[in-house]
């Protein structure tokens, strides 16, 4: 059993500018005002509410996509589930073994080859080591990368890095994956393969979140979506009904 | 109230106990750091035949450098200043490595940090063993001169051991405190580099503290660095050092550790925020 429940959560970051980045500083005078967020000033820095008293549930066999403008607040949420940022108000709760996979690369070391950065990512992950042998071989099936996974990641493109990233984090399923829009970067083909790689995701009940402005992508992979705006929730639920939604707000 | 998490096993920090099962997470999570850095280690290797061992050729042109302005300078040969002169650099450069890769480790880690939820730990790990490993590699210079005769070999020098387990352990809190610091506040890493370029030459890193006159001594006496540099040093010249020096490094290990634990349970939470 695995599960995300938020309860009221709001997250305020503190911006820092340039000058409350240091630590012997020119008094300032004068105040930031930025766009159409709420936007207080407190200290040092000013402070833009990214998620305002946002709930959610999600349980065993939810995939969901968040959908919504840019600055909506998916990102951010990602980060919170993640545990990246700290909830300033509510309660989260997560039960289970989290991923986050919020760029479109797990190439630690851009010099090692893609099996270095395997085994790396194997090593940090806890995988079992008498099983990395048949990871890889999956990882090789999966990816199509061929000889270039025995090449360092640096020359890899943002394609080829999407489809090792996401090989490696659904190896081994965490209870929850989180991952960003980074993996839209994957041709038709992988999109394919992402598909039927999720449905075995799903099969074993697992929670799966997904940033993406991909309609397709998030048909493909997802069950349910959550469109966000402002850092609130709008709707969540059908995918289709939520992408109309999103299409009358433009 | 939210949990903090440990990033890769989901497991939430306790309320109680925090500092015990920080420590024990803490210690497993060193090994992977380990890993991390034994991979660009060999990436080292794979761009240049002898890898990190360039900058192992950086510390023996400073060494013949700086032992001979010392010998003209303050006086004694060449060849029995060397030994004394080489190590002090050797440690020196891996107390800076420590310092200076230490307050960046965030900052320069940003992108995972934001991106990924690996501990941050590793990151930790990994500076304090690429220090360790380039450290390692210097050394190499020590039993060069053992070989040649410029250093004598005698059974103290064991007591290096746990001389440099304790300067890398400093490392630890060394890493957490100031990478904490710096991310937060971006011009202390300036600031440090300049006060260890100072404390380059006031500590006796390159000149010998037994010359310093008595009323003096207070510049070598009340510089932590010193003992530190002395502790691995002196039983490699074949010297035990005095208690008071392992009294000292131990007492400054329990302080620092007790900073970084201070200030990592204050800034954690929010280090997603400044990087």
């Amino acid at each position: 059993m695995s599960s995300v429940r938020l309860s009221n959560v709001s997250i305020h970051i503190p911006v820092y500018d340039s000058s409350s980045l240091r630590l012997l500083r020119m008094p300032s005078f004068g105040r930031a005002k930025v766009g159409s967020r709420t936007v207080t000033h407190s200290g040092a820095a000013f402070v833009v509410h990214a998620l305002t008293n946002l709930d959610l549930q999600l349980g065993d066999g939810d995939r969901v996509c968040l959908i919504g403008h840019n600055g909506a607040g998916k990102t951010t949420l990602l980060r919170l589930i993640a545990g990246i940022y700290p909830p300033t108000s509510g309660a989260l709760e997560v039960d289970g073994k989290v991923m986050a996979l919020l760029g479109n690369s797990l190439a630690l070391n851009a010099d090692a080859t893609g099996y270095e950065n395997i085994r790396l990512v194997a090593s940090l992950y806890d995988w079992p080591k008498d099983k990395l042998p048949d990871y890889i071989r999956d990882i090789e099936d999966f990816t199509e990368l061929g000889e270039y996974l025995s090449l360092p990641t640096r020359i890899y493109s943002a394609g080829m890095l999407t489809r090792l990233a996401f090989a490696i984090a659904t190896m081994r399923p965490p209870d929850v994956l989180l991952m960003d829009e980074g993996i839209g970067a994957g041709d038709a083909h992988f999109q394919a393969k992402a598909q039927a790689r999720s449905q075995d995701f799903v099969n074993r009940a697992r929670i799966m979140v997904l940033a993406s402005h991909s309609v397709e992508l998030c048909k493909a992979i997802c069950n349910k979506a959550l469109l966000m705006a402002k850092g609130s929730r709008v709707f969540f639920g059908d995918i289709d009904e939520a992408f109309g939604r999103y299409a009358e707000m433009q | 109230m939210a949990h903090v998490f440990d990033a890769t096993t989901g497991a939430a920090m306790p309320k109680t106990g925090g500092a015990r099962w920080l420590a024990l997470r803490t210690v497993r999570n060193l090994r992977k750091g380990l890993s991390w850095a034994w991979l660009d280690t060999v990436c080292q290797y794979r761009r240049s035949k002898i890898g990190p061992l360039w900058e192992t050729v950086n510390v023996l042109v400073m060494t013949l450098g700086m032992t001979v302005v010392s010998s003209a300078v303050i006086g004694g040969t060449v060849t029995s200043l060397i030994g004394y002169v080489g190590l002090g650099i050797i440690i020196w450069s891996a107390i800076t490595a420590l310092v200076l890769d230490g307050s960046m480790t965030f900052v320069r880690n940003r992108e995972y940090i934001l991106a990924s939820n690996l501990s941050i730990d590793f990151y930790i790990g990994r500076t304090i063993f690429r220090a360790f490993i380039t450290f390692s590699h210097h050394l190499v210079l020590y039993f060069v001169g053992v070989a040649v005769g410029l250093i004598t070999l005698h059974w103290v020098a064991l007591l290096a051991i746990p001389g440099i387990l304790l300067l890398f352990a400093n490392g630890y809190w060394v890493v957490t405190l100031f990478a904490l610091v710096c991310a937060r506040f971006r011009d202390v890493e300036l600031i440090i580099r300049n006060l260890l370029q100072l404390a380059f030459f006031v500590t006796p890193v390159f000149w010998d503290y037994r010359q310093v006159a008595k009323e003096r001594m207070f510049i070598v006496d009340y510089n932590v660095v010193f003992y530190f540099l002395e502790i691995v040093r002196a039983p490699l010249l074949g010297e035990v050092p005095p208690l008071k020096h392992y009294a000292v490094v131990l007492a400054v290990t329990l302080v620092g550790f007790l900073l970084a634990y201070v200030a990592y349970r204050g800034m954690r939470r929010r280090l997603a925020f400044f990087v």
